[in-house]
């Protein structure tokens, strides 16, 4: 295949900048704030498996795998949180937890 | 090693006595901490009496290194020479018997624990300063003595008058202790060592001026602590502790100190003529100011201050004149007398039930006799009448001065003779409108008769005090004989018939002022009591006040000082630097608000922060690159 | 060819990412999402890694947005005209750092492009295998024992009382 590395990383740049957008303007609803934080990830995934790719060396996927891992485990968490919260409140808007008010 | 055991023992006895008395005084009963620091006294005094029966020759005594680090190499050590020898016997004499006074002095003082403790240090602070060979331990002892008199003079403090008194010493004297202070760093700097006995003999390495400056230098620190014009107006005021205290303060401890200084350093500051004549005029100029002032003074102890000053004035005429023997003479014979006359003035304040107002006293004569008897003593040695230990040591000063020769010292001889008309004639004004009289009542009989006992020994060494040092036509004297080995110390080449006139004419003088003294005050005392109801005339307020000294220092110093702090502390420190710092304060503590409405809490917010950041960070790469 | 098979899936891939963030539902945001993990998965194949394209699938496109879609469901949310949308004043700060962190990338990226020949080496999965287990044994390990806690506090946080 011939498609140079930094058009890959291209794509992933924009894909991860979609993702931060999404995590900064969907302040209404926690859901979609863990969207956006698994599209910055899967942005990351790529440029890993694009690196691996391009230099031949197994590691970059390997920490792909890791991160997915990684991913399972804090999703897993953030959503039972999700759900605690909600028991809690009635609500996934993220502005109605602010006690951590400084 | 016996001399150095004595000399030991001698510093620690009071020391080691003010120590016990000062932490466990309080829990001791009264008796024990009377004999305590009387036995500590009497105890170093017996170990001088035992040094000077084995004096041979000058030693240092070198007891324990105080610090040595780089060139600066201070051991504690201590030097026995005549002059020390002299000096520690007197103290230990004088104070002794001024201990044993305050016992009785003292009876109803609740504060006993407080007051042996101080006097006990004073002692020791006092013999440190005597005794120490180098310079730093001397200034030690120096700064014990000004902070040991600070705390006797403001003893009764709980008035703030006697507190003020004692902070006015110090403070003066402090004036004087600063020269001290950069006289040694400058000789440190010169010399590269602070021992009185390899400093004295290296002085003439050094160019005249450079003395010179040296000489006044230590003349000034000399000025704060024995009280000389201008730095003298703590003495007055410093009759403020108890009278015991002055006694000390005036007789054996602290205000002799500047003489004994400028005696010790003699061998090196007589090398310039110029800082001798400094201290020859600052002399006599104080011995002059001094009695002019005893001549209207109302309070008894007051009279005595004056005449102190007038009295330290002369001794530094001597050192000013090279006459270093004559001075310690006059200092030795000066302490028996000034404490007689110190002790027999608490004596006549105790009878007369803390009164101190000569022109209310009168007809103590018949009252207490032995009080009498022993303050005439004592007064004819200060007016010098002829044979009196006072007459000779003050002679043997101005035959010094005279002998100088030059137009200076022959003005400065002529008014050390008008000094003394002077002196003869307040002193038994003294006499005459205390003893005088016929109307005299004792209040109080407690205890006097030890304190009065006490006087006795002090009159026969005040009256013959000159058997120290008789003049050459009398025979060789005792002091000569001894300092003859110190530089400045040997007699004076006289021929006998220049000191049987001079002495001839002295004596006349003091003669002549106790007649005046008699015609004003005992023929005509009704009628200067009469005199005194009336408000003084401007010259006896003039000289009342010392001169209005206090007026002026407060005119030149004190006031332009206040208002100096006033503006310091509303402008400078209220205005500048704590409305800065105010305005600081707030202003962070506004901003940190401002910053504080930034955590709300909110998730987003942080977010929003967070990813910025990392924004700016990528932005500054970019910039990088670009 | 495969080159042409690559900029269809990247655009696929973007489109679906797009459509997934502006999506009014959170459900629809799963659809699109899972649409655009799919041709993630197959850029991975792509670029020679055929475990981790068959992980993307399984894990993320199976279990993770599935995980999302039943806790949606369990939460009841009420019917989702009401949940609020962002507006524009949400989105331009986001559209903002976007735009600087697409301009910051973009000036990084341009600036390094190095005459390298375009070309990617398969990896075969002997490779990895040998690389995960015996050079990163520990991190497996590791990695495990987080599962294990995130289980456990996943348990704990949504026990009911």
């Amino acid at each position: 295949m011939s498609v140079p590395l930094s058009h890959i990383l291209i794509v992933a740049s924009l894909m991860f900048a979609m993702g931060l957008g999404c995590v900064i303007a969907w302040r209404a609803n926690v859901i979609m704030m863990l969207i956006g934080i698994e599209i910055m990830l899967n942005a990351v995934m790529l440029t890993f498996v694009g690196g691996s790719a391009h230099w031949g060396i197994a590691d970059g996927q390997l920490f792909s795998l890791m991160l997915m891992a990684l991913t399972s485990a804090e999703v897993s968490l953030a959503l039972a949180m999700v759900v605690y919260l909600h028991r809690r409140k009635q609500t996934v808007n993220t502005d109605r937890f602010d006690s951590m008010k400084g | 090693m016996m001399p150095a055991t004595y000399l030991t023992l001698m510093l620690l006895f009071p020391l080691l006595g003010g120590l016990t008395c000062a932490i466990a005084g309080r829990k001791l009963p009264r008796v024990l901490v009377e004999s305590l620091a009387c036995g500590a006294v009497f105890g170093s005094f017996v170990c001088a009496l035992l040094t000077a029966l084995s004096y041979t020759a000058p030693t240092v005594v070198t007891l324990a290194e105080w610090f040595a680090s780089f060139d600066l190499v201070i051991p504690i050590s201590l030097y026995l020479d005549p002059l020390s020898l002299s000096l520690s016997v007197m103290i230990g004499f004088v104070c002794g018997l001024i201990h044993l006074y305050s016992v009785f002095y003292m009876r109803e003082d609740e504060d006993y624990a407080r007051y042996f403790a101080l006097l006990n240090i004073f002692v020791f602070a006092m013999l440190t300063l005597v005794l120490a060979e180098s310079l730093p331990l001397l200034y030690l002892g120096w700064e014990g003595v000004g902070f040991c008199s600070y705390l006797l003079i403001g003893f009764w403090y709980r008035d703030t008058n006697n507190a003020d008194a004692g902070r006015k010493a110090f403070i003066t004297t402090r004036i004087g202790d600063t020269a001290f202070m950069i006289a040694l760093a400058w000789l440190f700097q010169l010399f590269g060592t602070l021992s009185v006995t390899k400093l004295n003999g290296m002085g003439f390495l050094m160019p005249v001026s450079v003395l010179t400056a040296l000489g006044i230098l230590f003349l000034i620190a000399a000025m704060g602590k024995s009280a000389q014009v201008p730095l003298m107006v703590w003495l007055p005021d410093a009759m403020a502790g108890p009278t015991p205290v002055s006694a000390m303060i005036h007789a054996a401890t602290m205000v002799t100190a500047g003489v004994y200084l400028l005696a010790r350093m003699y061998p090196m500051i007589s090398a310039s003529q110029t800082a001798l004549a400094a201290i020859a005029v600052t002399g006599a100029v104080t011995a002059f100011y001094g009695a002019t002032c005893a001549l209207a003074q109302r309070d008894l102890k007051r009279v005595l201050a004056y005449s102190t000053i007038s009295q330290i004035g002369y001794m530094m005429l001597g050192v000013g004149a090279e006459a270093v023997t004559a001075a310690t003479f006059h200092l030795l014979v000066h302490a028996f007398f000034k404490a007689l006359l110190f002790l027999g003035a608490g004596c006549i304040i105790a009878a007369m039930h803390h009164e101190q107002d000569i022109f209310k006293m009168g007809g103590l004569r018949r009252t207490l006799p032995l009080t009498f008897w022993s303050f005439l003593a004592g007064a004819a040695c200060l007016a010098g009448l002829p044979f009196t230990g006072g007459f000779f040591s003050k002679d043997s000063i101005l035959m010094a001065v005279w002998h100088k020769g030059g137009a200076l010292y022959q003005s400065l001889y002529l008014l050390g003779l008008l000094t003394a008309l002077i002196t003869a004639f307040y002193s038994f004004r003294l006499v005459f409108l205390v003893f005088g009289g016929g109307n005299g009542h004792v209040h109080r009989t407690t205890g006097l008769g030890v304190m009065q006992a006490v006087l006795i020994p002090l009159a026969i060494l005040g009256l013959f005090g000159g058997v120290l040092n008789l003049p050459g036509y009398m025979g060789e004297g005792l002091l000569t004989r001894l300092f003859v080995a110190i530089p400045g110390g040997g007699a004076v080449e006289a021929t006998h018939e220049q000191e049987i006139v001079m002495q001839a004419v002295a004596g006349a003088l003091a003669l002549a002022g106790l007649a005046a003294a008699w015609l004003r005050y005992g023929k005509g005392r009704a009628h200067r009591m009469q005199e005194a109801q009336s408000p003084p005339s401007p010259l006896i307020s003039f000289l009342a006040n010392g001169w209005y000294f206090d007026a002026l220092y407060n005119v030149l110093f004190i006031r332009p000082y206040r208002a100096l702090a006033g503006i310091l502390w509303e402008r400078m420190d209220k205005g500048v630097i704590d409305d800065s710092l105010d305005g600081l304060g707030k202003g962070i503590g506004s901003v940190g608000q401002r910053l504080g409405r930034w955590s709300t809490g909110r998730v987003a917010v942080y977010l929003i922060s967070f990813a910025a950041g990392g924004a700016l960070i990528l932005c500054y790469l970019a910039w990088l690159v670009l | 060819m495969e080159a042409t098979v690559f900029y269809i899936l990247a655009a696929i891939l973007l489109i679906g990412t797009l459509c997934a963030i502006t999506a009014r539902q959170a459900v629809r945001a799963i659809v699109y999402l899972v649409v655009s993990f799919f041709a993630l998965a197959l850029m991975f194949y792509l670029l020679g890694a055929p475990l981790i394209a068959a992980f993307e699938v399984i894990i993320y496109a199976g279990a993770i947005m599935v995980l999302f879609l039943f806790v949606i469901m369990m939460l009841e949310l009420e019917s989702p005209e009401k949940l609020p949308k962002p507006r524009f004043s949400d989105w331009w700060p986001a559209l903002a750092l976007v735009v600087v962190v697409v301009g910051a990338l973009a000036v990084l990226l341009l600036s390094h492009v190095r005459a390298v020949p375009p070309g990617f080496t398969d990896i075969p999965v002997r490779q990895f295998a040998y690389t995960l287990f015996k050079q990163y044994g520990v991190a497996v390990e590791i990695v495990s024992m987080q599962l294990l806690f995130a289980l456990v506090g996943a348990l704990y946080l949504g026990r009911r009382k």
